[in-house]
């Protein structure tokens, strides 16, 4: 048996108290450390991957304190990911969500209601439109992150070739099918119209603004079968037959058809710039050259109107951590690295705020694309009836709309049928 | 082993049935049985539960009991029955036309030998390795009307004056996913058949030469009721499998257009996935189960009559 002398005690004493302090202090940092869950789908797209990748990085060199789990789920499977989580207790922190799915998700009544995380300032700094959309009952639900408003694109380089003026794009439905004929006759391999047909709840969102145009409402009672729905049905027949539209695509798929002058007009949402020019390189100055974007084309209400298919965060009441979640959606949709790295370069998209917040930002937000919808286009976009009856109903009104665009069964037939299966 | 060994006494068939019947094998089955209850008889269970209820996933309250509600709405659901339609169409067709190809086929290769056999049965073997998605995803991209192989080479040949819009015709559009799921789905009843084909007694094939049986005579009362049994149980195989078809019409229409290509599995997963309406959606997964479980039944008779 050895024995310590006094001062190795000492020694040996005073290491393990540094020790245990140490480790006390390491202890404790680590509990104050957040992690917090963010489900989206923009981890999950190749696309956006590196932007959205960018972003958390640097919100975490700001916030050493708070770390980011992102959780990567396509944008198709988000929505039903989301409602079981939430249904089996199990929700993430922050989510991104957008159009429909996120009135289907505030139905839960999990979602945690943003009215007292916001600070007065950072209200003050947005657009009041491009929240009021998302309040429920009072109190909003989710916070615009990326704003992504339909405007109707015309491609300059087709209209010029059909004998066309290209700095005059249609101003009514009777003036675009003038354009259409001559387009699809001069040429025919030409999509005049890209329009998306399919049978989905964004379809509807897309569609909606065209059966406003017509004044038509079909989720109202009798709307359905009213003669404004079956003169946009009928309308819908007449682009079909006619080949001016191209039913079954996605909106998407018109996308890369545009860049290369396939398609003369594409009802889509401001990100398309940024689709054509990753597709064909084209500078900016050749782009506003050659493509131009403006409002819709009236129908016989007269007016013109566009939907809002842009992106929004949401906080769950579930979590632990909602302050540090207010952090970091704030950080996302407003700060100007996030805007700068993320909703201009990988989204296209315009921001909540009413002014940028640098001059750097104002110069690059400062483009006749960006102009047109802050000026033109935003101020006609119309919310569709969300909520829960909206992902059936746009089941039943886009069957009806295909039947319309795709076979013969009589208009009045397609109008009563969409009218059933809508249960007004 | 010496000669002189002492062999043990035969036991009657009956003892030796008692003597398999000892209860701790009985008990052996157990875990099986518990799996099987977890994993097949609990949702059985529970989807019979949810469809006698009014049960919305984003309502957040807990199901309601309705009765036979739900089952009494299908009778007024003109998309059930629409949807049940197509799903015997898409079912039957698909599997009718597939197995009469893979039958031809498999008789036009059965003479061949050698690495013209091998290539032949590689090549006709190729679309049955290709995933069901991508069936879909090439089908899709061919029938495009504007862009589309297809209709480039029958524009070309003269043979239509304008694109055809194959997925978004209403009357179109479930044959030509038939299409798609019989060029997938021949393969099979080819390699099953040129089994059964290769599988027939020589005795049988050389006593029809020598009584001078024809080709039509050979294949119509030789080798087809030899057949009949491959044919019948890989039929019901796949009439199994094509009714739970989910993925081929999911990507190349997603029901449409209108409800024109809609089966009740797309149905099913709108209704439940879409619409969050669980109820409703279990009554219709109720009577898919029990109409898929007359098949099986079917199957399972067919099986143990051969056996």
């Amino acid at each position: 048996m050895f024995r310590l002398s006094k001062m190795a005690r000492r020694s040996a004493f005073v290491a393990s108290t540094i020790l245990s302090l140490g480790m006390a202090v390491t202890v404790s940092h680590a509990a104050d450390k957040v992690t917090l869950t963010f489900a989206n789908w923009a981890d999950a797209e190749g696309a956006t991957r590196p932007g959205i990748q960018a972003v958390i990085k640097e919100f975490e060199k700001e916030n050493p304190d708070i770390t980011i789990n992102s959780q990567a789920i396509s944008f198709s499977e988000i929505a039903r990911q989301l409602v079981l989580r939430v249904r089996s207790g199990n929700p993430p922190d922050v989510a991104e969500i957008a159009g429909n799915d996120t009135f289907l998700l505030a139905q839960t009544g999990k979602l945690a209601p943003l009215d007292k995380l916001i600070d007065s300032k950072t209200m003050a700094e947005l657009a009041p439109a491009s929240y009021e959309g998302y309040k429920v009952d009072g109190k909003l639900i989710a916070f615009p992150w990326t704003l992504a408003a339909a405007g109707f694109w015309y491609d300059k380089a087709v209209m010029q070739k059909a004998g066309l003026d290209p700095n005059n794009p249609p101003k009514t439905i009777d003036e675009l099918m003038k354009d259409m004929a001559a387009i699809k006759k001069s040429q025919p391999d030409v999509i005049p119209l890209g329009l998306d047909t399919t049978n989905r709840a964004f379809s509807l969102q897309s569609n909606w603004p065209w059966m406003k145009t017509f004044g038509a409402n079909p989720f109202a009672k009798g709307g359905a079968k009213s003669e404004a729905m079956k003169k946009y049905l009928s309308w819908m027949r007449e682009l079909a037959k006619k080949g001016y539209i191209d039913p079954g695509r996605k909106i998407g798929e018109f996308r890369p058809l545009i860049a290369q002058d396939k398609v003369a007009f594409l009802w889509d949402q401001v990100l398309v710039q940024g689709v054509i020019q990753s597709t064909n390189k084209m500078s900016d100055a050749d782009f506003y050259k050659h493509y131009g974007v403006t409002t819709q084309p009236t129908g016989p209400s007269g007016k013109s109107y566009s939907f809002e298919g842009g992106h929004q965060l949401v906080i769950f009441s579930g979590s632990k951590h909602q302050k540090a979640a207010w952090k970091f959606v704030k950080f996302l949709a407003t700060s100007p690295y996030a805007i700068e790295h993320y909703t201009l370069s990988y989204e296209a998209s315009l921001t909540p705020l009413k002014k940028a917040p640098s001059d750097a930002l104002a110069k690059k937000l400062d483009t006749p694309v960006f102009n047109a919808f802050t000026s033109t286009i935003m101020p006609t976009v119309t919310t569709p009836p969300y909520g829960p009856k909206f992902a059936p109903g746009s089941t039943a009104i886009m069957a009806g709309v295909q039947q319309a665009v795709t076979g013969d069964t009589p208009i009045d037939q397609i109008a009563a049928s969409i009218e059933q299966n809508l249960g007004n | 082993m010496s000669a002189t060994s002492v062999e043990r006494p035969v036991k009657p068939a009956s003892a030796r049935k008692n003597a398999e019947r000892v209860p701790w094998i009985d008990w052996m089955v157990l875990p099986t049985v518990v799996v099987l209850a977890v994993v097949i008889g609990y949702p059985v269970i529970y989807t019979l539960v949810l469809s006698a209820t009014k049960y919305n996933m984003l309502d957040m309250v807990p199901p309601k009991y309705i009765g036979g509600a739900n089952y009494r709405h299908l009778f007024t659901d003109p998309i059930f029955w629409t949807s049940l339609r197509n799903t015997a169409i898409y079912t039957f067709g698909s599997v009718i036309i597939s197995s009469l190809l893979g039958l031809t086929l498999a008789l036009l290769t059965e003479s061949l030998t050698g690495w013209r056999f091998r290539s032949v049965r590689a090549l006709l073997l190729t679309p049955w390795a290709v995933p069901f998605v991508v069936v879909a995803f090439l089908f899709r991209y061919m029938y495009l009307q504007n862009g589309g192989v297809i209709n480039a080479v029958l524009l070309d040949l003269g043979l239509i004056d304008k694109p055809v819009l194959w997925l978004n015709n209403s009357y179109l559009a479930l044959p030509a996913i038939m299409v798609a799921n019989i060029w997938a789905m021949m393969p099979f009843f080819f390699l099953l058949l040129s089994a059964a084909l290769a599988a027939i007694p020589n005795e049988v094939i050389e006593s029809a030469r020598i009584d001078r049986a024809g080709t039509w005579s050979m294949v119509f009362q030789i080798k087809l009721p030899f057949l009949r049994s491959a044919l019948f149980i890989s039929s019901l195989l796949m009439i199994i499998s094509n009714f739970n078809d989910f993925a081929k019409i999911w990507a190349m229409t997603q029901g449409g257009p209108g409800y024109s290509t809609t089966t009740l599995v797309v149905y099913v997963y709108r209704l439940a996935f879409e619409n969050f309406n669980f109820g409703y959606a279990s009554a219709i997964g109720v009577v898919w189960l029990v109409l898929l479980l007359v098949f099986a039944l079917v199957y399972l008779r067919a099986v143990r009559v051969k056996a």
